[in-house]
């Protein structure tokens, strides 16, 4: 049980479109261990998104359970899902979300400051969570200074500098150029022999390629869950 | 939460930077409101602090007795009933008062308006008070030319006058008024002497003393309000209070009007100190007036700054769900945008006391008092204009607060 990051069963989560009913998930159990490197895939309605919603604790399920770093979190309110995702998600989005008036270190502190890490220790602990990412040298400029590439570290690093139980990553390459994919994708890989567990959401194989579990869904459900040989750049 | 308030200035003065024009707009209401009060209080103030030192300045020991004395004005030509009732003040009335102990002097004077004319030059409508021989010992200032009224000339109501220097100034310019002829109304008037007004005396502008006459002179050639502007004045003693001297006074006085006890005066006294209230109780109600005007654009200032913070609120949807990504509550990010909302108004108002104390001073220099905005309304401003960022802003604050993380990420 300790080992469990995540612990999903029979996870339902419906939507009233109108008069219709639509099911986004309909009954997907999973296990995820401590520092596996997974990969969710999918097309397009797939129910992709509300897993990685629901997994990252911005949305909740309709029906089952979710067990997240042992806490049943399916039933929470908005207010103790915001503690949980500070605590325990780092979130790295397709479109990066750093705010543009802030700089790179203020971007990675925002955690910190919602999690109510002060002054100094707040400094400190985003300029590592910066240098862990390759981007010690750059921690005073504004993202529209940053490359891409740069910009999705610093994105990286502030889903680190809390150092959540699983980092959540969806579509972390989708606008970026394939040699800063690459680059990126290798931030990720490293993190994950340093012990991360890291949860991505993606459509591209190759980016799942560097998983070391592929879950794939159709439907709203679960149509396959295979182990493999990751293949690492070098 | 209060961590989070040096990040919501930050942003709000980023965002006035960047939006100079539309923010300005936004601000605008604040910063009227603001300065009106703050303009307003100095002037009230002002006017305050000029009443208050030319009663402690002038003559401490002097009261007016009148025929009515109320904050309501009315037809002099018809007076109300609780008015007519009683009988117009006589010059048997003064020596009666004079008569009664601690009081040092008491005589029947009265004010009428009138042009001041020599030759080719003529003063505005001008203050004249129609008085006696002891008028600086009542009224303050100096005697710088001249003479004053020699008693026979109270008593026979001769043609004389003493000039307020101004006034001599300015119809004689270089010439030596004394002795000379000058026309009030239809009578010639020798000049017997310059009088210097005190520095320090209230002195509304188009209100000024321009002149003295003998009182006789004036009731026989003068229309005047026998309610409003005929009076005694009375001179108490120095050793005792003004309030005892009065006392005095109203004894004799209703001696002499044959007054049994239990009956109402027919007359009121007016000390100084009930002047400098009714002073308070017209700029009070005026300083009202000006709080709810004011209160008008403080309000239009507080619509700007919340249809401002919805724009801002919808513009920046993507960060409040990045934020809540992130780990902020409801109540965090309601913060965010209440202090951001604060600081808006609290810049339009810092503003608005600015250009506040800058028209005190306009004010000082156009109306010759002493405006100095007091303190308490400069502090006042600061609580109203935050207050109002708070209350305004809390509408779209709570918007962003409200809003779905899921929603919120996906908005483009």
């Amino acid at each position: 049980m300790s080992d469990l990051v995540i612990h999903v069963v029979d996870l339902v989560r419906e939507y009233q479109m109108g008069a219709e009913r639509i099911q986004a998930l309909r009954g997907v159990s999973l296990e995820i261990r401590r520092n596996e490197y997974v990969a969710i895939m999918g097309p397009s309605g797939s129910g992709k998104s509300t897993m990685m919603n629901v997994l990252g604790c911005l949305d909740t399920p309709t029906s089952g359970e979710y067990w997240l770093a042992g806490q049943e979190v399916s039933r929470l309110s908005d207010d103790a899902l915001a503690r949980i995702r500070n605590r325990e998600i780092g979130f790295v989005f397709q479109t990066f979300n750093l705010l543009p008036r802030a700089t790179a270190l203020q971007n990675v502190e925002l955690p910190l400051v919602y999690g109510g890490v002060g002054g100094r220790d707040r400094r400190d602990r985003a300029r590592r969570a910066l240098e862990r990412v390759g981007l010690g040298n750059r921690m005073d400029h504004r993202p529209n200074e940053l490359s891409g590439g740069q910009r999705q570290r610093v994105a990286i690093a502030r889903a680190l500098v809390n150092e959540p139980a699983i980092l959540l990553a969806d579509e972390p390459t989708g606008n970026l150029d394939s040699t800063t994919s690459a680059d990126v994708m290798r931030v990720f890989d490293r993190l994950q022999t340093q012990g991360q567990t890291i949860v991505l959401v993606t459509h591209e194989a190759e980016i799942a390629a560097h998983a070391d579990r592929v879950v794939t869904l159709r439907d709203g459900r679960i149509a396959s869950d295979l182990r493999q040989d990751r293949t690492r750049a070098a | 939460m209060l961590r989070n308030i040096d990040e919501g200035v930050l942003i709000a003065l980023e965002s006035l930077r960047v939006n100079k024009l539309r923010s300005t707009l936004t601000i605008l209401g604040v910063v009227i409101g603001v300065a009106t009060v703050m303009t307003m209080a100095s002037i009230v103030e002002g006017i305050r602090t000029q009443v208050f030192n030319a009663v402690n300045a002038a003559v401490p020991n002097v009261f007016y007795v009148m025929r009515w004395f109320g904050a309501t004005p009315f037809d002099p030509s018809n007076p109300p009933y609780e008015v007519r009732i009683r009988p117009v003040l006589t010059e048997n009335d003064a020596a009666a008062i004079a008569r009664a102990p601690l009081v040092r002097h008491a005589a029947l004077w009265c004010r009428f308006s009138s042009r001041i004319e020599f030759e080719d030059s003529r003063t505005q409508i001008t203050e004249v008070w129609g008085s006696d021989e002891r008028f600086i010992e009542l009224q303050g200032g100096t005697l710088l030319a001249g003479r004053l009224f020699a008693p026979s000339e109270v008593r026979t109501g001769a043609p004389v006058t003493i000039l307020a220097s101004d006034v001599a100034r300015s119809i004689f310019g270089r010439l030596d008024p004394v002795g000379r002829y000058v026309r009030m109304g239809n009578r010639a008037l020798q000049v017997i002497g310059i009088w210097h007004p005190p520095d320090n005396a209230f002195r509304q502008p188009g209100a000024t003393t321009g002149a003295f006459v003998p009182y006789r002179m004036a009731k026989g050639s003068f229309r005047f309000d026998e309610t409003r502007e005929l009076f005694v004045v009375v001179l108490g003693d120095l050793s005792v209070s003004v309030g005892d001297v009065r006392d005095q006074a109203t004894v004799a006085l209703r001696r002499f009007r044959g007054l049994r006890p239990g009956l109402p005066n027919t007359f009121d006294t007016i000390t100084q100190d009930q002047m400098l209230q009714m002073v308070d109780r017209l700029t009070g109600a005026f300083f009202l007036v000006m709080i709810a005007l004011s209160g008008v654009s403080l309000l239009v200032g507080g619509i700007g700054v919340m249809a401002i913070m919805m724009v801002s609120v919808t513009s920046r949807t993507r960060e409040i769900g990045t934020r809540k990504a992130l780990g902020a509550t409801r109540q965090e990010s309601l913060w965010q945008f209440l202090v951001e909302a604060a600081t808006l108004t609290l810049v339009g108002g810092s503003i608005g006391i600015l250009v506040g104390l800058g028209m005190g001073e306009v004010m000082k220099a156009g109306l010759a008092i002493d405006a100095r905005p007091p303190l308490w309304s400069a502090a006042a401003a600061v609580v109203v204009s935050i207050a109002i960022g708070l209350g305004f802003g809390l509408y779209p604050a709570n918007r962003a607060a409200r809003m779905d993380p899921v929603e919120a990420l996906r908005h483009e």
